[in-house]
């Protein structure tokens, strides 16, 4: 990495230093006290589930809820993990752009030797760090609650379902760059590429519900999340969407190049 | 070679014209002052040579080099103060400057702990926590403590208080006395007036004259205040070429005089002339002038 680029990242990570906490401790204490209370409410939540319709839980990944890993992915990891991170990375990836330019701080980085490619892609690295960090300081705190109230959680299972959410996040990050690469305007980025998550979810949902429109799941990131935690990480998805995330910044990157700055 | 050089540029927003065929030069070592009212076409000019703006057509070239293909080795040459300078909230001036440095490949800040010293800039306060003026301070350092071939300043004592201003005029004297090259972009006439040796002046995105300073106050009219000792119509002062405006009351004349003041003189010299004033215009009123004779009104 060249000593600009070390230098744009760890700056852009100096000053989300806060988001890390605000985001990693909620996430990572809502998991653990979904793990914690499993023992006190396996028996009851497996029978509930037994009685749901066979399309809902494979809609929404749901089998059967007879360990706590599958618990974990059903509570937190099949939906609200990754719309959460998902909207973390377009936020985080906004600010180091959009957020850049509304506080004239781009202009002044402009105003350095850095080319804007550089600048995105600084952005874009400093994002997939952030993300990693949340899910390791989300993990911890799972595995800790797991640990305090004896739940049993396998620590291999557990980090490969948090891992798992990372190059789907990730790919948020790309369309991020992408959507700066429109507007230089936070709200606009976000609210953008937020709204293309939902949909994304949205659509792997109906495609779930509905196998004639099974179809529509391949324009959705979803498509290749699956459960991590039961299955373990599955190689050629999580690299295939992490080089689509990729892809999607450089994209960006180039697309950014060409456009005007201006606060 | 020219610090820089700018070939008919033309910025389009759309349908909206920010800059239209603007054409100057500015030579190495030479403080160059750009002039004209918001909204003119001055900030869209020094965008478009930073590379912020992409120009619609026309070029620019600095130390030689193409602004748009060329920017990264540009910026390496040059220090920028943009118009409304900010930082984000959070990081201080020391952490801006800490991570320019490390842009720029700068071992340690330069000289930006004098210059914080000098204008009396809080480098470690949260940019988001400091006035107008100090973040402007900041944001003077900045743009300055590498040392670079090449200043560009937007507006630049936006917020200073009126010592400060005389600092930021005495620091570009010193920078034009080490050869750096200054580009000032400002409506503080008497600010560009003491610094620049010369001047451009843009209105409605159309450059409408660059002149030497001291041709533009030069060419100005001169405002002539006389007092005589008897009672005179002054018709031979009213034949003069570049005599108008003459006004005269119990002995008291007044008028403008354009150019020379030799004949005038001369004149007068046949009266008894008790008292006279000669008030040399402000760059305010030649460009106030300039503005009105361009834009056909008066």
């Amino acid at each position: 990495m060249s000593a600009q680029l070390a230098a744009l990242v760890s700056s852009h990570l100096s000053d989300r230093r806060r988001s890390l906490l605000a985001w990693g401790l909620p996430i990572g204490l809502m998991s653990a006290f979904i793990v914690a209370i499993f023992p006190s409410v396996e028996d009851s939540v497996s029978k509930v589930v037994e009685k749901y319709p066979a399309g809902l839980k494979e809609a929404f990944g749901i089998g059967q809820l007879s360990d706590v890993e599958q618990y974990l992915h059903a509570e937190m990891l099949s939906l609200i993990v990754p719309l959460a991170l998902g909207y973390l990375a377009v936020r985080a990836v906004a600010s180091g752009l959009a957020g850049a330019a509304e506080s004239g701080r781009l202009d002044v980085l402009l105003s350095a030797p850095v080319s804007r490619r550089r600048l995105c892609a600084a952005g874009f690295l400093a994002t997939a760090v952030e993300l990693a960090a949340v899910l390791a300081i989300s993990l911890l705190l799972t595995m800790l609650g797991s640990a305090l109230a004896g739940a049993g959680l396998d620590a291999g299972r557990a980090a490969a379902g948090f891992a798992g959410v990372w190059p789907l996040a990730l790919l948020f990050a790309g369309l991020g760059v992408i959507a700066c690469a429109w507007s230089l305007r936070t709200s606009v980025v976000t609210g953008a590429v937020a709204g293309v998550l939902v949909a994304m979810y949205v659509v792997d949902l109906i495609g779930r519900l509905d196998p004639s429109f099974d179809w529509l799941r391949y324009a959705s990131v979803f498509k290749y999340y699956g459960n991590a935690i039961e299955d373990g990480i599955e190689p050629i998805a999580f690299a295939g969407v992490t080089v689509a995330a990729c892809a999607l910044a450089a994209i960006g990157a180039w697309l950014f190049d060409r456009r005007d700055i201006s606060a | 070679m020219t610090a820089i050089e700018v070939e008919g540029l033309t910025k389009f927003y759309g349908r909206h014209r920010g800059i239209e065929d603007v054409t100057f030069a500015v030579a190495p070592g030479e403080v160059f002052g750009f002039l004209g009212p918001n909204g003119a076409g001055k900030t869209t000019t020094i965008r478009a040579l930073l590379d912020l703006h992409h120009p619609t057509s026309g070029s620019a070239r600095i130390f030689g080099l193409d602004s748009r293909r060329d920017s990264v080795a540009i910026r390496a040459r040059l220090g920028n103060l943009p118009g409304d300078f900010g930082f984000g909230r959070q990081a201080s001036g020391r952490e801006a400057l800490r991570l320019l440095a490390r842009l720029r490949g700068i071992d340690g800040l330069g000289r930006a702990e004098a210059l914080a010293e000098r204008f009396q800039a809080d480098l470690d306060r949260p940019l988001g926590q400091l006035s107008r003026g100090n973040r402007q301070k900041v944001g003077l350092i900045l743009a300055t403590f590498h040392e670079p071939e090449l200043l560009i300043f937007d507006e630049p004592t936006s917020g200073l208080d009126p010592l400060m201003q005389e600092e930021f005029l005495a620091l570009v004297d010193e920078e034009r006395g080490r050869g750096c090259t200054v580009f000032v972009s400002s409506h503080d006439l008497d600010e560009v007036q003491r610094i620049c040796d010369r001047v451009g002046m843009v209105r409605e995105g159309r450059l409408i004259a660059v002149e030497r300073m001291v041709d533009l106050l030069g060419k100005a009219r001169r405002k002539v205040s006389v007092q005589l000792a008897e009672t005179s119509s002054l018709d031979d002062l009213r034949a003069l070429p570049g005599v108008s405006e003459l006004v005269v009351s119990d002995g008291r004349a007044g008028f403008e005089v354009a150019g020379d003041l030799d004949q005038v003189l001369k004149a007068l010299a046949t009266h008894h002339v008790t008292d006279i004033e000669a008030v040399h215009p402000s760059l305010e009123e030649v460009f106030l002038g300039y503005y009105r004779e361009e834009g056909g009104e008066g």
